[in-house]
């Protein structure tokens, strides 16, 4: 889950694993009472500071999305359904502002995106 | 205590050729600070000088609260240091050079040094001459990290070793620091492993500091601007344009610092238009750094 997360972006590394996180909770990889690794397993897994982690675990928690428990560890909280849709649909916007964004800079239009998403789907659903 | 390492003012000459000219650093305790710089910049000298090894002409070097190299034996008895090159007795096994390593350390940790072995999948009862160059890094490492030090200073630790064996050597340096919230300073050229683990930067261009920051700000602070019909003035800029380079007629690319989100109305007043917005990573922020810095129309920046 927290595999690909890249140093060289833009984005903080917290705020990549929150995001990490906050998406395996959308897809219900990660169910009610999961556990977060700790801070220490998994600063070490990524070499990332240990206050890093902190920091996307407090974010994580201060949205809902975790709860800390003392002593015991980080766990994924109830998520209402709506909740999970909605984080969805925000990771469904990214992606696609993201390659609109990529087209621009390669000079596709909208209509060669609009096809080309067609034609995938269609050759996944196939 | 707010600082774990404090330089003030520093004053250093070897030779006629190289010095330390009025260096100021400060390495915030609990932080790893990743210490940055091309070979030759004075990143090993000024790691002697925190290590108390080299004595300053002038200025103040404090580590851990205590200055030095005054109080060099009581301080190096807290710091782990992992040099460039291995300094160890190549005759001795690795078992007897940790046992030898023990007597200096009462804070020493048995138990943790048998298990970092495991770990590195390393042979107690090889002689430290016959290890392989990475065998003989995580040697240096589990030495460090075995006597519990409260600060970590580390010169090029995975400098020439292969990604498996840099990639164990510092998960087990993360493990250890958030056990333990020590300090770590630590000095490297690749700059992505870094960009990673440090929450602060400083940068050693020619025997100076040319800049210290925290991480976030070194990297979001620097930013390459694509600008059209740019203003020839800048001096009323809330941002330092550190070059500005032309591309044809109508546009510029611009390096600025201490960019943030909503200074593009800055050109709008000026009938200018900025076109893009580019992030650099850290290592293409060091190298940008680096060449503005040297340039003598670039301004000197901190």
């Amino acid at each position: 889950m927290f595999d690909q997360i890249d140093p060289r972006s833009p984005t903080p590394l917290y705020a990549q694993i929150a995001s990490r996180v906050r998406v395996a909770v959308a897809a219900g990889a990660l169910r009610p009472g999961d556990a977060l690794p700790s801070v220490r397993h998994l600063a070490s897994r990524l070499r990332v500071n240990p206050a890093t982690v902190v920091q996307a675990y407090r974010e994580l928690e201060t949205e809902g999305f975790v709860e800390l428990r003392q002593g015991a560890g980080t766990f994924v909280r109830e998520v209402r359904a709506e909740r999970r849709a909605g984080e969805r649909a925000h990771q469904a916007a990214t992606l696609v502002r993201r390659m609109i964004a990529e087209a621009g800079r390669l000079g596709v239009s909208v209509e060669e995106l609009h096809s080309a998403i067609a034609d995938e789907m269609g050759a996944k659903a196939s | 205590m707010s600082n774990a390492v404090e330089i003030r003012e520093l004053h250093y000459r070897a030779g006629k050729s190289f010095a330390i000219e009025d260096l100021d650093l400060s390495v915030p305790t609990g932080s790893i600070y990743g210490f940055l710089g091309p070979n030759g910049s004075g990143k090993t000298t000024t790691i002697r000088l925190i290590l108390g090894l080299l004595r300053p002409r002038s200025g103040t070097i404090r580590v851990l609260g205590e200055p030095m190299p005054l109080r060099a034996p009581a301080v190096l008895g807290r710091v782990g240091f992992v040099p460039e090159q291995p300094h160890l007795d190549p005759t001795l096994t690795v078992c007897e050079t940790l046992r030898f390593r023990e007597a200096f350390y009462p804070t020493w940790d048995g138990d943790w040094a048998g298990r970092l072995l495991q770990t590195f999948d390393l042979d107690p009862h090889h002689p430290f001459g016959k290890l392989s160059k990475g065998q003989k890094g995580k040697v240096m490492m589990l030495l460090a990290l075995a006597q519990r030090p409260d600060l970590l200073v580390l010169d090029e630790p995975t400098d020439g070793l292969d990604p498996v064996v840099r990639r164990d050597m510092l998960a087990a340096l993360i493990d250890y620091v958030s056990q333990h919230g020590a300090t770590v300073f630590i000095s490297s050229h690749l700059v992505h492993e870094l960009e990673r683990m440090c929450d602060w930067i400083g940068v050693m261009d020619n025997g100076r500091l040319v800049s210290e920051l925290p991480m976030e700000r070194f990297k979001n602070g620097i930013k390459r601007l694509l600008v059209s019909a740019a203003p020839a003035e800048t001096e009323s800029a809330p941002f330092s344009v550190l070059a500005r380079d032309r591309n044809g007629a109508a546009t510029e690319t611009w390096l600025v610092r201490g960019w943030e989100p909503g200074m593009s109305t800055w050109f709008d007043a000026r009938d200018a238009s900025l076109q893009s917005v580019i992030d650099l990573d850290l290592e293409d922020g060091f190298v940008e750094l680096l060449r503005t810095f040297r340039t003598p129309h670039g301004k000197e920046v901190r």
